[in-house]
């Protein structure tokens, strides 16, 4: 064999291996490739878990510290509502006496010089003024009380849903009957779409999940007012869950959105985009609060300018053997 | 470009002229001609090459780049038989191209730059694979089409009635099977 031939052979030799190591190569690329993407997807939905705990966490924690504040604001609070009750009949019984002596006076019953102190004295004390002033400051002051009391309520209903009687309830019917109730709202030219997919009922208490749904289908109108098309989809449906059947219920609209930076603080209570006078912040707080009372619980997902879904998964219960 | 298609213009390069003719054409473009399957290489050296091998086999660059498409797909064959042993006949392999091989390619290179290939079919003989890519390389994939139609022995009449080249935004090979 010459030197080239042998040469040429060695060569060959030399492009085998090199095939056969990038064929190696190619292997362990792909299996890389793969372990990667799955690494990736594991990491991802680790991190949304953790965000989900951590909300809950913190979520959790308001709870109870806004169970304290409600506690302890709604002792003083109702003494406070009582006095007024109290308060009220009392003035009531100072005008009739003021009133009284009006009419004295006018009748020109009352000897000169007592009519005279007596007239000095509410002239010096503005006591007619009083009199007209007293009734504009309680109706103020009973108006501030009714305010403090719903939030007090509203604390508490977020921190542990207040009344825990269940009954068996079709969901559907509470968004039927919810929509029915917000029709005035829904009458500027709001579109909503339902599409219900038949839901098993469950055990819940049926005025908290309207409360959670008129709270819901309210946010959507409100973020819906500069909606050139405003639409809402309510959807309900089951689902498999992580590790249990679940009811599925979205609402969703084509309204505003929330900015990104907003969206972890909307469940947390008094958190509120709108205006100040126009939300107290604590609708969505109390709509998850019923749902966590009720084994479920709450998403939201929200694209600036392009509209914001609420997911609610409640639990699908066993049937009951009897 | 990858470094594969290298390898293989390599191969086909001293299979017809020789490993002298290779090894000269390397010279004269001042080329170290060390081309690793998974490495990314420029365009521009290729089409160096084409134009070289045109130049010293005194054949037009297109009828080099045809032929070496047809070569090529053998190659590649050669190296994944999977592609071929998954599609029963021509047309399907042809239409699982974009969607399949390209996947698969996407897995092992990265920023592999592959060219977008949309079918259709309007009639059923006819299929139309829609070639887009900034390299222009719609010749090179008429070889690759012919040599698949050749792997599957299967008849085909292929024009190119839409093409870059002619100042269009993209490539129609038109594939009528007989």
């Amino acid at each position: 064999m010459s030197e080239t031939e042998a040469y040429k052979q060695a060569w060959l030799r030399e492009k085998q291996a090199r095939l056969a190591a990038e064929e190696l190569l190619e292997v362990k690329a792909r299996d890389l490739y793969l372990a990667n993407q799955q690494l990736m997807e594991q990491n991802q939905l680790l991190k949304e878990q953790q965000a989900l705990m951590i909300r809950n966490e913190k979520l959790a924690t308001l709870g109870t510290l806004s169970a304290g504040v409600a506690h302890e604001i709604n002792n003083p609070l109702a003494f406070v509502l009582s006095n007024m009750d109290s308060l009220k009949r009392y003035t009531a019984a100072y005008n009739s006496l003021l009133e009284l002596n009006t009419h004295w006076q006018s009748q020109n019953q009352l000897p000169p010089a007592l009519a005279e102190s007596l007239a000095a004295l509410i002239e010096e004390q503005d006591l007619e003024f009083v009199a007209e002033d007293i009734q504009d400051l309680l109706r103020d002051t009973d108006e501030g009380l009714i305010r403090l009391r719903d939030i007090v309520q509203s604390l508490r209903h977020f921190s542990h849903g207040g009344n825990s009687e269940r009954t068996l309830y079709n969901l559907t019917e509470g968004l039927d009957s919810t929509l029915k109730v917000l029709q005035n709202e829904l009458k500027q030219g709001i579109n909503v779409n339902c599409l219900f997919e038949p839901i098993p009922p469950i055990h819940c208490n049926p005025g908290e999940m309207n409360q959670v749904f008129l709270n819901l289908i309210m946010n959507a109108c409100q973020a819906l007012e500069q909606s050139p098309e405003p639409q809402i989809f309510i959807t309900t449906a089951t689902e498999s869950g992580q590790d249990r059947e679940e009811i599925v219920i979205r609402i969703k609209d084509n309204g505003c959105g929330i900015p990104q930076d907003k969206l972890e603080s909307v469940f947390d209570p008094f958190f509120t985009t709108k205006p100040v006078g126009k939300g107290t912040g604590m609708g969505l707080s109390i709509a998850y609060g019923i749902l966590n009372e009720h084994g479920g619980n709450i998403i939201v997902n929200s694209a600036e300018g392009k509209g914001t879904c609420f997911e609610i998964r409640l639990p699908v219960e066993e049937p009951q053997a009897d | 470009m990858k470094g594969v298609i290298f390898n293989i213009l390599e191969e086909l390069v001293i299979e017809t002229a020789g490993i002298v003719a290779w090894n000269s054409i390397l010279e004269k473009l001042e080329l170290k001609g060390i081309y690793t399957a998974g490495q990314s290489y420029p365009d521009e050296e290729l089409f160096a090459l084409v134009g070289e091998i045109s130049t010293s086999l005194n054949k037009p660059a297109p009828e080099i780049v045809g032929h070496f498409g047809e070569y090529l797909f053998h190659q590649l064959n050669q190296r994944y038989p999977e592609f071929t042993t998954q599609q029963t006949d021509l047309r399907a392999f042809l239409k699982s191209v974009h969607d399949v091989i390209h996947v698969e390619v996407r897995k092992l290179y990265e920023s592999p730059n592959l060219p977008t290939i949309t079918c259709h079919e309007p009639d059923e003989d006819t299929l139309v694979m829609e070639y887009r890519s900034p390299r222009q390389l719609c010749i090179l994939a008429e070889g690759l089409v012919r040599g698949a139609a050749e792997y599957y022995k299967t008849p085909i009449e292929m024009t190119h009635p839409v093409c870059t080249h002619k100042g269009a935004d993209h490539c129609d090979l038109v594939i009528r099977f007989l």
